[in-house]
């Protein structure tokens, strides 16, 4: 009664006691628990009936004077949705200051700090929620993995990731463990972490065509093309609408020319991925697999438009821009090529050839050489120099470079049938010219020759396609893991 | 023809009721349909939220009609209706659970209240408020010790008093000290969800018992006539210290003989409590929060819809069978049995007002709501057995009957609809761009003419190249330049110019760009015709530059020519004691609007 009566001292009796103020009451006021709304929170949210779900946390913070742990946290993960992780990191900081042994909250705290890029304080505090946490939990140890691999330390991501896996079996932890081997290089160890993987998850989800392309990619990469092709025929089976699949799929089909499978993988990949620049390269790759020369510009340039600085498409619209005689714009996607990748024996070749067309014998040799020099062992250079040594009246020269041809055709014995016959028809056509080396009849001999030469120079062209194909498209794989980060 | 039908609900339901003013704010959850009267005419329950705090009613509606109306204490959290005795007439009770009670309501009248069990005090708090009361204690004490202990074992494992007087000022504290210390100390906990299980029969008038979800993460059974405590299940493990809170419950079996509770729970996570156990089982760890969720009644499977806009199904044992992506976010979920074609299949409400129904993970029909569906229900409701009930999120009640000629195409098998699909975009055509007939004249001409075109764009190309390097050339010999080259000093200059004149303000600003060493002793100099202009200060003293810092320079010019003409004003950086400038640059000033 004592203080009571201070209460009233000041001549104002305070608010809270003037309903009751002689009543002892037997029953004692009514207090609402604070928990006493969770679940509406709990159903609003996962309905992302956001709005309403921000009034009643409003409402509840105001009741409880901010000491309310779960409308925080549900705060926290609606800031985050919307992109406003700074004021979601404070709520989740409220919670953790509510309860201090949370490890929830701790791992909420430490997400809000990963997705701000603060990666080492995220990794504190997920170390911090190791140790809170009495039972070990795949969730912290997935995020130290990703936390060290943000900061580079790929052992110990790989540390934490197989401690995530062994504990959770996620699929997310194994994509993200099989990533970090791929970024050390040791495609055998991904290919490894993928089956486990799959077999897995196989159990668990039968839906995971993901994991089924990302293993398919890994074994194209490693030139297992039989087990790729199992692999993204089942991730298709699973999901026939899975565009990495399909892309990778029909890029097996192109290699081995059958083109109209191939187009139409693409065509159906095309629905989800329309403005991928590897998809387009490699339509376009197709119709001029198919000799439908306007079709392939189209494509190409639609890929080039998406994608301007990217390599293999410049030097595919060189190459079909070669096939159409357009040697003046073969001239400028080439050179654009070789400056992007300036280490590319097959570009020089091509430029070499090009600008044998555009009249320059000069800068011709140069590229000729280059070529050469940057690919040593590949036969069709000294064979395609050789022509056009013999063209420019070199005959001596082409004699070196074909003599150099044949000892690289005699290492490598699966030569396509094409440079071999080019090689004898100019052996034989130099073999007459040496011998009548000042006849009258030699320039009459010479032009036949040389218009034959032409021809020939374009088989060589030709030659290259396979190579040029397969280029392109072990590219797009890159595309895709990169459109997956 | 059920093949031949397309997804159309016309066919297969009848609009029986449409209320847009009905202004109900409910879920699932708080829907029953239950024979209220024992005469066969099944009356909806259903109640309303209100404004989410006041306004909270228990509704009935009989056939199209409002029939009554109860006011409720506190905001429901769920309503099922249940045998609870054998007597005849069998008239079930419909059970509210709110807050920490569940009311019993039978004929519509207040029947019972069974409140949850108490929860244990920290018997340190405890302690603290019995001092309080035998007044051995300061208030600011108590304060500062349950604040310590609030730190030792977090907030919510206090009692609610605690946790009120933690977030008190210090002046309120003593009156509610006053107010609250004679009586005994309470922790109460909250219910979460509920739900019913029969209790020894599988007849639809059987005995049930209620299954109560509680917020520190317990499954209690309770006996339906002496509302004693049957079974009391943990959801999570002793030595785990977060408390798993089921969001949502499901249970089938029989309590007497075999049951299955399966708890979708806040974390994520599905548990499973059976018959024996005082432990749930994690069944699945989910990828996301759970919004709804059905247990079939004949082998226990489990759908549920996430927030990331999947429908998962789940086998009893927790393997998952199959998913399905929703075109968007789920809202609620309900079974319709369809007994005549041994299926059942289950409706998926979605955010934008779409009601999917699926057949396992083929989609057999669509109803369209003209808004969100809140809370949907299906069963017998008047004399018609097939009714679904739903209540949008803007409060209006729709009743559908399904047709009793309603026949579902349920053919289709899972792997059917797996094939359909790339066949419909096997069809689209591949869109290549067109080319122009200019275009083939174009690539013509070019391959008539390569070599000359290349030879021409060559030659103009070094020509273009050449200009290039003379002007930079000539730049650089009259210093010309607004960023320094190696030797001279490493400055960056840019210049504004403010105002619509004659008055302009002149702003220069200079920017040391090296890395590490310091600049001094420069000077700015303005070279301008003194017929056009006049300036308040033509030469500005440039402090010491720090790298990095940009440092602004400013000075007013005024155009003092009669004729509405421009000149250029020439900003050279200089260097005391060299004639060179360092750097320069040409301000082509504005006309000055004379008008002004």
């Amino acid at each position: 009664m004592e203080t009571s009566r201070s209460e009233y001292s000041n001549g104002i009796p305070s608010r809270k006691l003037i309903p009751k103020p002689n009543e002892p009451s037997a029953k004692e006021p009514e207090l609402q628990t604070v928990e006493s709304r969770n679940w509406l929170l709990h159903r609003h949210f996962t309905r992302k009936e956001f709005g309403i779900c921000k009034i009643l946390i409003q409402e509840e913070l105001e009741r409880t004077r901010g000491k309310h742990e779960y409308a925080n946290y549900i705060q926290g993960l609606i800031l985050r949705q919307e992109g406003k992780i700074q004021e979601s990191l404070d709520c989740f900081q409220m919670c953790h200051s509510l309860d201090l042994k949370n490890v929830d909250y701790i791992k909420q705290v430490a997400r809000s700090l990963f997705l701000m890029g603060l990666h080492s304080l995220a990794l504190e505090a997920y170390l911090e929620a190791q140790q809170a946490s009495k039972v070990p939990d795949w969730d912290i140890y997935h995020n130290l993995g990703e936390c060290w691999i943000c900061l580079g330390d790929y052992t110990k991501a790989k540390e934490s990731l197989r401690q995530a896996v062994q504990l959770g079996h996620h699929e997310h932890s194994y994509v993200a463990l099989a990533d970090t081997y791929k970024m050390e290089g040791e495609i055998q160890a991904a290919i490894d972490i993928y089956k486990a993987a799959l077999e897995i998850t196989f159990r668990a989800a039968p839906d995971s065509a993901q994991l089924a392309t990302s293993l398919g990619l890994l074994y194209l990469q490693e030139g297992k093309y039989q087990h790729a092709l199992e692999k993204l025929g089942g991730a298709l089976a699973r999901d026939p609408q899975c565009a990495r699949a399909l892309l990778a799929a029909g890029a097996m089909m192109q290699n081995h020319s059958d083109y109209d499978v191939a187009l139409s993988k693409y065509k159906i990949a095309a629905q989800s991925w329309p403005e991928s620049p590897a998809l387009w390269n490699n339509v376009g790759m197709c119709f001029y697999g198919k000799k439908k020369y306007v079709a392939a510009l189209s494509c190409l340039k639609r890929a080039h438009y998406l994608s301007a600085l990217d390599w293999d498409i410049l030097f595919n619209l060189g190459l079909v821009h070669m096939a159409t005689q357009q040697y003046a714009s073969a001239f400028h996607f080439l050179s654009a090529a070789t400056n992007l990748r300036p280490a590319h024996a097959g570009t020089f070749l091509l430029l070499a050839i090009t600008l044998r067309h555009l009249d320059d014998p000069d800068n011709a040799a140069e590229a000729f050489k280059q070529a050469g020099l940057l690919s040593p062992m590949d036969a069709s250079i000294p064979l395609n120099y050789a022509v056009f040594l013999e063209s420019q009246g070199d005959l001596d020269g082409a004699a070196l470079q074909l003599e150099r041809f044949q000892e690289l055709a005699q290492m490598s014995p699966r030569l396509s049938s094409e440079l071999v016959q080019t090689a004898t028809q100019l052996s034989k056509v130099l073999n007459r010219r040496l011998m009548s080396s000042n006849g009258s009849k030699v320039e009459g001999v010479d032009g036949n020759d040389k218009s034959n030469m032409a021809i020939e120079v374009e088989a060589q062209v030709r030659v290259r396609n396979p190579p040029v194909d397969s280029s392109p498209e072990s590219l797009p794989r890159n595309h895709m893991a990169d459109d997956e980060v | 023809m059920g093949s031949t039908r397309n997804l159309e609900h016309d066919h297969l339901w009848l609009n029986a009721h449409t209320d847009t003013r009905a202004a109900v704010y409910t879920f699932s959850s708080c829907i029953t349909l239950s024979d209220l009267n024992a005469d066969g005419d099944f009356k909806l329950i259903v109640a309303d939220l209100g404004t989410g705090s006041t306004n909270v009613k228990l509704k009935v509606y009989r056939g199209t009609s409002l029939h009554s109306e109860t006011a409720l204490l506190d905001v429901p959290t769920g309503v099922t209706s249940f045998y609870m005795d054998l007597s005849e007439p069998r008239i079930p009770a419909v059970a509210v659970a709110s807050g920490s009670n569940i009311y019993i309501y039978k004929n519509m009248r207040p029947y019972f209240k069974f409140s949850l069990p108490a929860l244990d005090v920290n018997p340190l708090e405890r302690d603290l408020w019995m001092q309080i009361r035998d007044e051995h204690l300061e208030i600011n004490v108590l304060v500062e010790l349950l604040n310590n202990l609030r730190i030792e074992i977090g907030h919510s494992q206090l009692s609610t008093r605690s946790q009120h007087i933690l977030s008190l000022d210090a002046s309120e504290a003593a009156s509610f000290v006053q107010q609250h210390s004679k009586f005994p100390l309470k922790r109460q906990t909250i219910v979460t969800c509920i739900t019913t299980l029969k209790k020894a029969l599988t007849e639809e008038k059987a005995v049930s018992c209620l299954v109560v979800g509680t917020e520190c993460g317990e499954v209690l059974v309770l006996d339906p006539e002496a509302f004693t405590i049957l079974e009391k299940i943990k959801l999570c493990a002793q030595d785990n210290t977060i408390v798993v809170v089921p969001a949502i419950l499901a249970a089938c079996g029989l309590h007497a003989v075999e049951f299955r509770i399966v708890a979708a729970c806040r974390d994520g996570s599905l548990r499973l409590a059976r018959r024996g156990w005082t432990e749930a089982k994690l069944l699945v760890q989910l990828p996301a929060q759970p919004v709804a969720m059905t247990v079939s009644a004949e082998n226990a499977a489990i759908t549920i819809a996430l927030m990331n806009q999947t429908l998962q199904c789940f086998s009893k044992k927790g393997k998952l069978q199959w998913i399905v992506t929703l075109p968007a976010a789920a809202c609620s979920i309900c079974q319709i049995p369809l007994p005549h074609q041994s299926a059942t299949i289950i409706a998926v409400s979605l955010t934008g007002g779409l009601l999917q129904l699926y057949n396992g993970r083929q989609m057999v029909d669509v109803i369209k709501a003209p808004q969100t569906v809140s809370g949907v229900v299906f069963g017998r409701f008047g004399q018609e057995e097939n009714a679904l009930i739903m209540f949008t999120v803007d409060g209006s009640l729709m009743v559908k009957i399904l047709k009793r000629t309603a026949h579902f195409n349920l053919q289709g098998s899972a792997s059917n609809t797996v094939s359909v699909a790339p066949g419909t975009a096997q069809q689209v055509k591949l869109q290549i761009p067109k080319k122009t007939r200019l275009f083939l004249d174009q690539t013509m001409r070019e391959r008539d003419n390569c070599i000359m075109m290349h030879r021409t764009f060559q030659r103009d190309l070094f020509q273009l190249r050449v200009d290039v390097a003379r002007a930079c050339v000539r730049a650089l010999q009259s210093c010309n330049n607004p960023v320094s080259l190696e030797g001279a000093e490493p400055v960056k200059l840019s210049a504004q110019v403010l105002g619509l004149g004659p008055l302009f303000k002149m702003v220069i600003s200079l920017q040391n760009i090296s890395a590490s060493s310091l600049v001094q002793g420069l000077g700015i100099l303005f070279h301008f015709d003194d017929k056009m202009y006049s300036m308040e200060k033509p030469y500005l003293h440039v402090p010491m530059l720090i790298p990095g810092q940009e440092y602004p320079f400013e000075t007013m010019i005024r155009n003092i020519s009669e004729l509405a003409l421009s000149d250029q004003v020439r900003v050279l950086v200089v260097r005391d004691g060299q004639s060179q400038p360092v750097l320069a640059a040409i301000i082509n000033m504005p006309v000055c609007d004379l008008l002004v």
